[in-house]
């Protein structure tokens, strides 16, 4: 009897809660001057984080800010697709005034949602618009949606290494072979390394599990490693620094944190700004100044140069000072 | 006609807890006949009925049916011949389908389950009739689940389930030990009737001596994996429970229990 | 209303996912874990067909089969090799997620500029232009109705009969000279063709195949069936299948309410409380029949 109560109890707050979050947002009136903006970001991550600070500080830089003429509606799909979908169609039934999907998944159920709507989408962190059929070959948006391209400066890194260490010849790149935006960057690698006399060898891992076997076998063919932006890889990151370190061999990263944490140097992004790149798009739009449907889709401008100098101690490598000179950030000693 | 010969049964093989059950054991039952078997726990009882189905393995010997060795043959593929009554009335009924449901899947043994319909309803009647049989109400809650029928309902309609299809055997096992006194006499005088009027060669083990005395027309008494005491025709009709008792009595006593 | 249709339209397709898992989970007894592989299965499937330019309606008995020869393998390894129930299901989890990402080619295939069963000069002719926002819900609604209805009428016919026999009583089955075990396959089977359909139907409604988007399929089937069934128990005139649905719609609804009010860190610890009280509230131990043998 107790149990059946329950089961009522419950059942009745399911609905409770449904009816409270329909009728939490009904949109906005652009006619006031007042925005609202729905952040749809696919997962908790740092990098993602970045993006999302970045969009905000981008945004309130055009004169758009949070609290004054902005209402930014944040969710986050904790990681399942199905979920992302729920967040977009959520955005678009509120009748937001534009979305911002973070990452991959959330970018293409974003556009799912609002293709059949004005609303206009802007995504950031997405790898290769192009194979995510969110932008066509030459960089024109299939529909009402943009963005800005996470791609690695892959150019920029591959020269950065010649410069560091003038002899190598292999390089080492450890991937997962779910993630598309490895899978892409690692052709990009192969494709340009021989310009610069180099000769990938790469590895596909499925887990985090295999990660400390990959690395010990890849560390054996190789005269340095560089990493992608994968997820699975990255998080690893302390146990492939842990065993190249132990063979003398520099690991060469994709992003800042990276080279915070014990890379040796990288010519990478700073989602923070990739994500002012983006807020800055945003604001074009909300003044009308600009349709989705017409930009390009953008990559960052400048790829930033960070050195790690406690790591080129240890591994006694040096860096030139014309070189040092350029980092955007330099750091002296290794946080983990 | 139904024969074991020469059947070696081993317990854990290979193993220290390696026990021999059965050694040359051998066993006939003519057409039409009602076997009781008694004896003590463990003298090998429902192994041997386990094996006769096709349940467990056997080490050595043959299991023939009509002069046909089945031996080999899938526990399932035998079923078709044999009609099988547990000591748990849970084992003959599925509990979450109603009494009609029951009945239907029973009555298509032996034919092809595919996608017709599953209750036949021209044989509703038939069912109904069946049921009114066992004077336990049951024809009237024909679309009630068998999970909520008491233990004797279920066993009832579980024995007649298992003969609902022209079997050659009927394998009852220990199937009113479970039971209440009163609702096993019915369920005993019930298999009496089913028996005669089907003419079913049956193979009983029971532990009630009585019904082993009063039923059936051919006993055995097991110890041990061995049959110390088999009765027939005037022997068997002449016997009395008491005859049965001492001698069951005996065994045990030399057993040292 | 946005989040209503959203609600219902991904209640829907998880449901037709959720009538597999009550095959297996309530009628067989079987936990089969072969879930969260062949839901990607039928999507992998899907969007292959859709780039290569197949009639879209073709995906739906194309991912239908493909997951039922998935449950039979699945049923085949339990079986035949006498492997646990549910490691036979981990064991054909893990092999599928090879076959998805070589089936598709890629972790991540969108379909954006194709033809899907929701979106084709066909449906667009049927459903009126003014109730052109509702195609979705309209084809989903259908072919989840359809899906129940076929189960329900299959779980009435001889096979059905047996099917659910086995999952109460396989002494039962065999006494009826059967061999349980073909039953068994029989059932998995048919779940996962149900799985995969769910999958293929997915894939078009979010217009990309995504490798991950089966993690989890298993919990959210489980908990859509425990939910259903156990809220419903004692209404004895609604079907189980019914149930089932239902209880797929409320468990997505409680997802968009828990994204509301937690954060997202958290979902997944709300999801496992959520399931453990519904798990208590239905508790009803199933009285496994034992065999004496």
């Amino acid at each position: 009897m107790k149990k059946k109560v329950l089961a009522v109890i419950l059942g009745a707050a399911m609905i409770m809660s449904l009816a409270a979050c329909g009728s939490g947002n009904t949109g906005s009136d652009s006619g006031d001057g007042t925005y609202t903006i729905g952040i749809s970001q696919f997962a908790e991550h740092g990098s993602l984080d970045n993006c999302r600070e970045g969009f905000i500080q981008g945004l309130a830089e055009e004169g758009f800010v949070e609290g004054e003429n902005l209402t930014i509606e944040v969710e986050n799909a904790a990681a399942d697709q199905g979920t992302t979908k729920q967040i977009s169609d959520s955005f678009v039934s509120d009748g937001v005034d534009l979305i911002c999907a973070i990452a991959t998944p959330s970018a293409q159920a974003a556009y799912n949602s609002a293709m059949d709507t004005d609303i206009p989408v802007v995504y950031t962190a997405v790898t290769d618009p192009v194979e995510a059929q969110l932008a066509d070959e030459d960089g024109t948006p299939v529909g009402n949606v943009t963005g800005t391209s996470d791609e690695l400066p892959i150019k920029a890194q591959l020269e950065m290494i010649r410069e560091i260490l003038p002899d190598a010849e292999n390089i080492g790149i450890m991937y997962t072979t779910s993630e598309v935006n490895s899978v892409s960057a690692l052709a990009t690698y192969k494709e340009l390394a021989g310009d610069y006399g180099f000769n990938i060898v790469d590895v596909g891992v499925t887990q985090t599990a295999d990660i400390s076997l990959a690395t010990d076998d890849l560390l054996d063919q190789v005269d340095c490693l560089t990493n992608l932006t994968d997820n699975t890889v990255v998080n690893s990151l302390a146990t492939i620094l842990d065993k190249a370190n132990a063979k003398n061999i520099p690991v060469f990263g994709s992003e800042i944190e990276q080279v915070r944490i014990g890379c040796l140097a990288a010519e990478g992004l700073d989602y923070i700004e990739l994500g002012k790149q983006t807020g800055r798009m945003a604001a074009q739009i909300l003044k009308g100044e600009a349709e989705a449907s017409e930009m390009n889709y953008e990559t960052i401008t400048e790829p930033g140069f960070y050195v790690n100098t406690a790591v080129a101690e240890n591994l006694g490598v040096t860096v030139s000072d014309d070189l040092l000179e350029t980092a955007v950030e330099s750091f002296d000693s290794i946080s983990s | 006609m139904l024969e074991l010969k020469g059947i070696d049964k081993y317990y854990n093989p290979g193993t220290v807890n390696e026990m021999c059950l059965f050694d040359n054991f051998n066993l006939t039952v003519k057409d039409g006949e009602f076997v009781s078997v008694v004896g003590s726990n463990g003298s090998g009882k429902t192994s041997m009925l386990n094996i006769v189905c096709g349940s467990i393995p056997v080490e050595k010997g043959q299991i023939l049916i009509d002069g046909k060795d089945i031996t080999g043959m899938k526990e399932y593929k035998r079923n078709r011949k044999i009609g099988r009554v547990y000591q748990n009335p849970a084992m003959g009924t599925c509990p979450s389908m109603t009494i009609l449901e029951n009945m239907s899947l029973a009555d298509n043994k032996g034919g092809f389950y595919g996608l017709g319909r599953g209750v036949n309803r021209a044989r509703k009647d038939h069912y109904r009739e069946l049921l009114s049989q066992l004077g336990l109400g049951l024809e009237n809650k024909m679309d009630v689940l068998v999970g909520s029928l008491s233990g004797g309902q279920r066993q009832a309609l579980a024995l007649l389930m298992s003969t609902m299809t022209p079997v050659d055997f009927l394998i009852l096992d220990e199937h009113t030990a479970a039971l209440d006194p009163k609702t096993a006499e019915n369920i005993m005088e019930l298999t009496d009737k089913i028996v005669k009027e089907k003419n079913l060669t049956t193979i009983m083990v029971t532990h009630n001596l009585r019904y082993a005395v009063e039923y059936g027309n051919r006993l055995l008494m097991m110890h041990q994996g061995q049959i110390v005491l088999d009765l027939a025709g005037a022997e068997k009709d002449a016997v009395q429970v008491d005859d049965i008792l001492k001698q069951f009595n005996e065994i045990s006593i030399e057993c040292g229990n | 209303m946005g989040i209503y249709m959203s609600i219902l339209e991904q209640g829907l397709i998880y449901g037709i996912l959720a009538l597999g898992v009550y095959i297996t989970y309530k009628i067989l007894d079987f936990p089969d874990l072969t879930v969260d592989g062949s839901f990607p299965l039928g999507a992998a499937l899907t969007a292959t067909m859709i780039t290569k330019g197949v009639n879209p309606y073709l995906t739906l008995p194309a991912s239908f089969l493909i997951g039922v020869l998935a449950g039979i393998c699945t049923g085949l390894i339990h079986v035949k090799f006498k492997v646990r129930d549910l490691l036979s299901g981990i064991i054909m989890m893990t092999a599928l997620w090879t076959i998805n990402l070589r089936l598709a080619g890629t972790a991540n295939v969108p379909i954006f500029g194709n033809d899907s069963i929701f979106d084709n000069d066909f449906i667009n002719g049927l459903i009126p232009e003014s109730l052109s926002s509702w195609n979705v819900l309209i084809v989903i609604l259908v072919i989840t109705v359809i899906m129940k209805i076929l189960l329900d009428l299959y779980l009435k016919t001889k096979s059905g009969f047996l099917l659910r026999a086995v999952g109460d009583n396989d002494v039962l089955v065999t006494s009826l000279a059967k061999d349980q075990g073909n039953v068994k396959i029989l059932g998995l089977a048919i779940a996962n063709g149900l799985v995969s359909l769910a999958g293929c139907i997915f894939c078009q409604e979010e217009r990309v195949f995504e490798i991950s988007s089966g993690t989890g399929a298993i919990v959210i089937g489980l908990a859509s069936v425990i939910i259903g069934t156990s809220l419903f128990k004692n209404l004895t005139f609604m079907k189980a299948t019914t149930a089932v649905l239902i209880g797929s719609i409320l468990y997505k609804a409680c997802v968009a309410a828990a994204l509301k009010f937690f954060e997202p860190q958290d979902m997944k610890l709300i999801t496992a409380v959520l399931f453990l009280v519904i798990l208590i509230i239905g508790m009803e131990r199933r009285k496994k029949v034992k065999k004496n043998a």
